[in-house]
């Protein structure tokens, strides 16, 4: 039982992490006030461009990975002229965008010959002596650097939104666009800005989704992992810590319930299943009935801006 | 009489219609056989969708005609039916469909084009101009899992199968029962991934097996992680779809491939030579009519069993049943009485294991 519970312990950074990379530039996209619904897209742009780097260029598992937040965040440049310069519905705009991934990737990795070719992927780096330390050694420190480097990353994002001048300048275009703007803040550029850094992020995770975990790539490969995101941020309300804390409950279920099934345990699996949606729902009936509750939801998120005189 | 008695009566006659013997009148077409084929996944998807492409080269070389196809085509209707009927507008009078979503918008399209003959793999509708036609898998993983109860040295095997249903649960259990043939302590740990194609939680359960002390890794799934786990963890692994050593060579002892070229050109025949009547439930082959067949086997698997095996497909081949009773399940349940067989109705429906098959509740 205990080898059962180290062993599942272990496991749950790889789960956790492209939640937590995912909602984590889902943060930063929404914090400028753009909702975005194409997470599912970027994930699958990125594991597409991950394992296209590892096939077509050679075992540079580190270069996959920032082909995969490049190739995310050139596609949502799209996005960001759809809904920041033109002003489409962010709902629709955001839901063509999975489609036109979808088919994208399919044809693409069809035409390269990419579908189900194993790749070697991301290796564990165990750190050292640290490594070595019975049962805290296996879960802490024997891992890929993309594990290593996701705390940190999330005490940058959470440091830059909250603490910083760029991060107040991001705020105020998600919360009030007009007030921003007659401030002199330049909301366009500010939300294509954040467009592009928050969905490198979703693309990072999903390039470490195919280069780090799958090991392989397969037409729509990310299975819904996008939307879970979606409802992550919503759960997390946000806020980049709870965010993690988030990842690590929806990636702990998910790394718990084969391992259940393989140990032979008789668990209800599809209640399992449900926790992660049931705590979302909960929060986010919990936020309805706070008085203060909705304070930090972006206020302009979803809302396209356009200067007082052109209305 | 009664109102309700006229009621019971209608509904009586309502249910019997449908038994009344069909007049087996055999599909006649009206013009130059020309055959489509429509692909669910990618054609080079290196399992399920690619071995229908690979039959459809077959057939193209053993009918000496072109046989055009679309892949990526999903199991919706608005994705089907421009497909089908651009098709047909084209000329083309033989469609073949490969997948189990298809079953729907083919019983619609077969009875709106009658003089097109329809095929579908794995689809569940029938009728006079369509014929769904699906392999007994079991016999293929039965003696796949010979190979896995031959090699392993825990006797713990491990199954990642996609969702718990009839031609799922009939490879599971034949698989069981392959393996114990070998060994007859063999027992087989079974982890269900809930979807077809998700490598991420299909590589999840695979390590989650290995680190369970599992030596052997069956699957059936669409994507070969599995095998790709088995091979990065050392130990061994069985394939389905196609021949798995394309992608772990070293751990693949065994595949269970299908040869749908055996199966379709005979209807397609048939269907030329207008003797086709389409079998009112669907066309369930056995590995003699084309059903599915074996790669095997690898070099792992010592050449006594490998001789055994082969003498088992042989016996397969000319008639012998995997579910032949009598037989237990692993509850002690008696399923199949002595002296029967497991009806192809049962195993539509099979919802139970045999002993030694460990899955969650």
């Amino acid at each position: 039982m205990f080898d059962f519970l180290v062993n599942w312990l272990a496991n749950v950074p790889i789960f956790a992490l492209p939640y937590a990379l995912a909602a984590l530039g889902l943060i930063i996209t929404e914090k400028a006030g753009v909702l975005s619904l194409g997470a599912e897209g970027f994930l699958l742009i990125g594991a597409m461009s991950g394992i296209g780097v590892l096939l077509g260029v050679g075992d540079y598992p580190l270069l996959a990975l920032i082909v995969a937040a490049l190739a995310a965040a050139l596609l949502s440049l799209v996005y960001a002229l759809l809904v920041v310069t033109l002003r489409v519905n962010q709902v629709i705009g955001g839901l063509a965008l999975v489609f036109l991934a979808q088919g994208m990737t399919g044809v693409i990795a069809t035409r390269a010959g990419w579908t189900s070719r194993p790749v070697a992927g991301l290796h564990n780096v165990p750190l050292g002596s640290l490594a070595e330390i019975p049962v805290l050694g296996p879960i802490l420190f024997q891992h890929d650097p993309l594990v290593f480097a996701t705390v940190p990353l999330v005490a940058l994002v959470a440091y830059v939104l909250n603490r910083t001048m760029f991060g107040l300048r991001l705020r105020a275009v998600g919360d009030g666009p007009d007030a921003a703007d007659a401030a002199g803040i330049g909301v366009a550029l500010t939300r294509y800005g954040a467009i592009a850094l928050g969905s490198a992020l979703v693309g990072l995770a999903g390039g470490y989704l195919a280069v780090g975990v799958a090991k392989i790539w397969v037409e729509g490969m990310t299975g819904g992992r996008g939307w879970i995101a979606v409802a992550l941020v919503i759960f997390a309300r946000w806020q980049p810590w709870r965010a993690l804390g988030g990842a690590l409950l929806f990636g702990g279920i998910e790394a718990l319930i084969p391992r259940i099934a393989a140990a032979g345990l008789a668990l209800p699996q599809y209640l399992l299943l449900m926790t992660p949606y049931l705590a979302t729902l909960a929060v986010m009936i919990w936020i309805c009935l706070r008085q203060d509750g909705r304070s930090l939801e972006p206020r302009a998120l979803g809302v396209a801006h356009m200067r007082e005189e052109r209305r | 009489m009664t109102r309700p008695f006229f009621k019971a009566a209608a509904v009586a006659l309502a249910l019997l219609l449908p038994l009344a013997p069909a007049v087996a009148a055999p599909f006649k077409l009206k013009a130059e056989p020309k055959i489509a084929m429509v692909i669910f996944g990618q054609k080079n998807d290196g399992g399920w969708s690619q071995a229908a492409d690979e039959a459809r080269v077959k057939m193209e070389a053993a009918l000496d005609m072109k046989i055009p196809a679309v892949d990526g085509v999903k199991e919706n209707a608005t994705a089907i039916r421009p497909v089908v009927e651009l098709f047909i507008k084209r000329g083309y009078n033989i469609i073949i469909g490969t997948a189990f979503g298809y079953s729907d918008t083919f019983k619609e399209l077969s009875e709106k084009y009658p003089d097109v003959a329809f095929l579908n793999l794995s689809g569940t509708t029938n009728g006079p101009n369509l014929e769904s036609v699906y392999g007994r898998t079991y016999e293929s993983q039965y003696l796949c899992g010979m190979a896995a109860g031959a090699v392993s040295k825990t006797g713990k095997l491990g199954f990642v199968a996609a969702n718990p249903f009839g031609v799922v649960n009939w490879t599971i259990s034949a698989y069981e029962l392959g393996a114990r043939k070998m060994n007859p302590n063999a027992t087989l740990n079974v982890v269900y991934t809930g979807i077809w194609n998700d490598p991420v939680k299909e590589r999840a359960a695979a390590e989650a097996l290995v680190d369970q002390g599992v030596d052997v890794l069956g699957q059936h799934v669409d994507t070969p992680a599995t095998q790709i786990v088995a091979q990065e963890r050392g130990i061994y692994g069985t394939g389905h779809h196609r021949d798995m050593r394309e992608f772990a060579p070293k751990a693949t002892i065994c595949s269970s491939v299908w040869t749908w070229d055996k199966a379709l050109l005979p209807e397609i025949k048939k269907i030329m030579a207008g003797t086709w009547v389409p079998a009112p439930n669907g066309a369930l082959l056995s590995m003699a009519k084309g059903g599915t067949d074996i790669a095997c086997c690898g070099p792992a698997v010592p050449p006594a069993a490998v001789k055994e095996i082969l003498a088992e497909r042989k016996a397969i081949i000319e008639g012998k049943q995997i579910y032949a009773g009598p037989l237990e399940d692993r509850d002690g349940k008696l399923r199949v009485p002595a002296g029967q067989v497991l009806s192809d109705a049962d195993l539509w429906k099979m919802d139970w294991y045999v002993k030694g098959v460990i899955t969650q509740k």
